[in-house]
């Protein structure tokens, strides 16, 4: 089996004296999937912004290519342009063109030259089906070609890992079936994923393996087809029930 | 004086004549000096206000960085003398009035023997105080900038720097231009109180103009109507400034892409 890129260790994460992510182990390999399940407040989100050090682990290690991330500077910067993350907000930003959205990051932070920047981001908009809308500023979109311009800027990074933060909770349901469609062919052509999602059918279906979390542990971790047919934990088992009625 | 305002000039109006020919009596009388004292006006609020831009957005940005107790000693320690100069700072600059400052700053500056002429006292004393209240409203102009902005720059390798730079900043920009207006409009009314350093600004001029007459009411009715054109004129140009920025509310399909879709 290959080397992990990305390995948690000892995870901890609090926020005053409420303690969110409580010793959490797990790795990701080259090609793999892995959609992280449970219900709101069981550290899903949490945990995929620790793993970029959006939010500073309280204690305990993410090793990439078993170094550890550092908590600040030159080197943290370095990490999360090989670290892709597509956020539930979006977070284009706003004072610019789809186009300049898409060639910020290989710009300013990897410096690529201009024609190399251009060809990048053409390419990735035509992936996602939004190489059209160029000349368009975010406020002109629709939440889910929103998503999507998101997704291509990440992907011109060329990541190793993308991660994903609820990507489409802040769609309307009509919207959400265009991104996943866009996820679901990243995962045919071998894109290393982590998906923190509400979306049972996708993780089901899509995800190489599931992570069920609650009140903070990694309950269960296995393959989709093992995790959502036959869960060996209790709690596992009760959430999916609630799932499947509602 | 030009020429044209010699030929222009008639007799002075006599005891029965009322305030507005008493007004455009002196103001063609006077008219090289109006139009000096204009310029010195605009000259100082003018290189004032855009320097004090600057350093009311070096104020904001200094006042919104975060320090973060991962980053070194040094970085901590700099930042943190830093913040607590530009915190001291404004609010003295907020705290006392600009008549004041400029009195301080010009006759401080002289009895240490520093030589400085009365027009660059007057525009140090409107940078120090444009960037004093312009930081207080950059850092509202980055902070009402949405935090995912500045998440979403972070995530694919920015440094904070650069995403104020690219990202956070023209969107504050963008947010503060109406209170720039204001500002700007503002300091152009209140490099009147330079006179009292000797800037021969408009309002000195008015004193000396009326003084000749002994018509002060007239005097400073003409620059009331110099500072009125004033500042309509860049009220206005400000206007068109934020609706040139706030952009094209279309956009051009590329539809040399559209197939692919």
């Amino acid at each position: 089996m290959s080397e992990p890129i990305i390995k948690v260790e000892n995870l901890r994460k609090s926020f005053g004296d409420h303690e969110v992510l409580k010793k959490i182990d797990f790795e990701i390999r080259k090609g793999e999937v892995i959609c992280i399940i449970g219900s709101s407040g069981s550290g899903k989100s949490t945990l995929l912004r620790c793993i970029n050090h959006l939010e500073k682990p309280t204690s305990g290690e993410i090793l990439f290519h078993n170094v550890a991330v550092k908590n600040t500077g030159h080197s943290l910067s370095e990490y999360r342009a090989k670290v892709g993350m597509v956020f539930q907000s979006f977070n284009l930003f706003n004072n610019m063109t789809v186009f300049d959205n898409c060639q910020s990051g290989t710009r300013k932070v990897l410096h690529l030259d201009k024609d190399e920047c251009k060809s990048r981001a053409i390419t990735h908009l035509k992936q996602v089906g939004m190489a059209p809308y160029i000349h368009a500023k975010p406020a002109q979109l629709s939440g889910g070609q929103k998503q999507r311009v998101a997704i291509a800027r990440a992907l011109c990074m060329n990541p190793e890992v993308l991660l994903f933060d609820e990507p489409t909770s802040a769609l309307d349901p009509e919207m959400v079936g265009e991104v996943l469609n866009v996820m679901k062919k990243l995962a045919g052509e071998g894109l290393t994923m982590i998906i923190v999602t509400h979306e049972m059918e996708f993780a089901r279906n899509v995800s190489t393996r599931t992570i069920f979390m609650d009140d903070g542990y990694v309950v269960e971790d296995d393959a989709p087809g093992n995790l959502f047919t036959n869960p060996k934990n209790p709690r596992t088992r009760e959430f999916l029930k609630r799932y499947m009625e509602s | 004086m030009g020429e044209w305002t010699i030929l222009l000039t008639a007799a002075a109006p006599g005891a029965e004549s009322g305030s507005v020919e008493w007004a455009l009596f002196i103001a063609q009388k006077y008219a090289g000096m109006f139009l000096n004292a204009t310029w010195t006006t605009l000259y100082v609020a003018v290189s004032g206000t855009m320097i004090g831009f600057l350093l009311g957005f070096l104020v904001g940005v200094i006042n919104t960085s975060q320090v973060h107790p991962e980053d070194f000693l040094l970085k901590r320690i700099f930042s943190r003398i830093l913040r607590a100069i530009v915190i001291v700072y404004v609010e003295v600059f907020r705290d006392t009035p600009m008549i004041v400052q400029g009195m301080i700053i010009y006759f401080g500056l002289r009895q240490s023997d520093v030589e400085i002429a009365p027009v660059a006292a007057g525009i140090l004393v409107t940078v120090l105080n444009t960037g004093a209240y312009m930081g207080e409203t950059v850092r509202a102009g980055i902070n009402s900038v949405d935090k995912g902005q500045e998440e979403g720059a972070l995530a694919m390798g920015m440094s904070h720097i650069k995403a104020m730079f690219y990202v956070i900043l023209p969107q504050a920009f963008r947010n503060v231009i109406p209170e720039m207006g204001n500002t700007f409009v503002n300091n152009l009314k209140m490099t009147s109180v330079l006179n009292v350093i000797g800037v021969s600004e408009l309002f000195l001029i008015a004193k000396t103009a009326g003084g000749s007459y002994y018509k002060y009411y007239e005097s400073y009715l003409v620059i009331a109507a110099i500072y009125f054109v004033l500042c309509f004129v860049f009220n206005r140009l400000f206007g068109l400034l934020e609706k040139k920025l706030e952009g094209k509310s279309d956009y051009v399909l590329a539809t040399e892409y559209l197939d692919n879709e």
